[in-house]
């Protein structure tokens, strides 16, 4: 991301803005869909929206993928949470899919079915790449509770994807 | 030019609430338009001719460079001044922007009807015609949505 760019956006240079949009709302999408897919929409629009309410007040724009995926992340689990209310809970997967006997289709399926707690530390270790201190600073939690977090997810992930 | 990563997931109208969002002040309003998109946005797109039918501070524009979806106008006020302005132009979406002014619109296909939002946002405070400066958000929004019914009627006029 170019932070010329990024600070002609936060001057309020509408077609820089335009641009930015262009380039942040794949990643926004894709990152809403894998954590809230059941209000991946939703998610979407609030992510970018607090994006670029809080655009003007970024400190450095070189760190700004940082920042919209810190802001993405939570506002995607808040919308999983509000749309998932079930799973959202501490239950486990196990405990879930006991109660769906239509079994899981296919791995996205199954990671959607993760409690919002785990679902999220998985994506975020998985899928998008981050190291565990990546994950703790997205999440303002403490390292430990990644790894504990991503340890009760993959056995929760291992248990449905092999019954 | 097209920009890399390009998105037409995000719907136009959304992405017009987004963009105001990072522009403190902006104004913006809704209307659904009595009429189909494809009239809608061949007044909207009809930057010379259409412009100075249902903007009041504008006398004349003219398409001076296109590359694509980017244009670079030339804008004549009713004071005679003249305004460089880039653009940014598809079916559905339209932005504008001078030194000092942000013109936005984006249309919804609505069945038979349009939704068409528009967006003014004055970038400085810097002269310009009175008309066009409106100083507070009450007047910025009448002056939006007279402007979305004059649209309008050009619209349903474009379809007879």
């Amino acid at each position: 991301m170019d932070p010329d760019k990024v600070a002609a956006a936060q001057q309020g240079d509408a077609l820089a803005l335009d641009q930015l949009l262009d380039e942040l709302a794949p990643y926004v999408r894709r990152l809403c869909a894998r954590i809230a897919p059941a209000a991946a929409d939703d998610a979407t629009q609030e992510a970018l929206l607090a994006v670029f309410r809080g655009l003007p007040s970024l400190r450095a724009p070189e760190a700004i993928m940082t920042w919209v995926r810190s802001v993405t992340v939570r506002t995607a689990i808040r919308l999983a949470r509000q749309h998932d209310p079930e799973v959202a809970a501490e239950d486990t997967l196990m405990g879930h899919h006991a109660s769906s006997p239509e079994g899981l289709v296919d791995i996205d399926d199954a990671v959607a079915r993760l409690p919002v707690s785990q679902r999220v530390v998985l994506v975020l270790r998985t899928r998008e790449g981050l190291s565990e201190q990546e994950i703790a600073t997205t999440l303002g939690i403490p390292v430990g509770t990644v790894k504990s977090r991503l340890n009760r997810a993959r056995a929760a992930f291992r248990e449905a994807w092999g019954s | 030019m097209t920009y890399p990563g390009a998105s037409s997931d995000i719907d136009p109208v959304d992405r017009l609430t987004i963009l105001a969002a990072a522009l403190p002040g902006a104004a913006v309003a809704q209307r659904r338009i009595a009429a189909p998109f494809d009239a809608v946005w061949r007044v909207i797109a009809d930057l010379e001719n259409a412009t100075p039918r249902y903007e009041p501070g504008v006398a004349h524009v003219r398409v001076i460079e296109q590359r694509g979806e980017l244009l670079r106008l030339l804008v004549q006020d009713t004071t005679g001044r003249e305004h460089a302005m880039d653009a940014r132009l598809r079916p559905g979406w339209c932005l504008m922007q001078s030194a000092t002014v942000v013109i936005g619109f984006a249309a919804r296909r609505l069945g038979s009807q349009t939704l068409l939002a528009h967006l003014e946002h004055e970038r400085l405070q810097a002269p310009m015609p009175r008309r066009s400066q409106p100083h507070d958000r009450g007047a910025a929004l009448a002056k939006i949505d007279q402007e979305l019914r004059t649209i309008e009627r050009l619209a349903v006029q474009d379809r007879h």
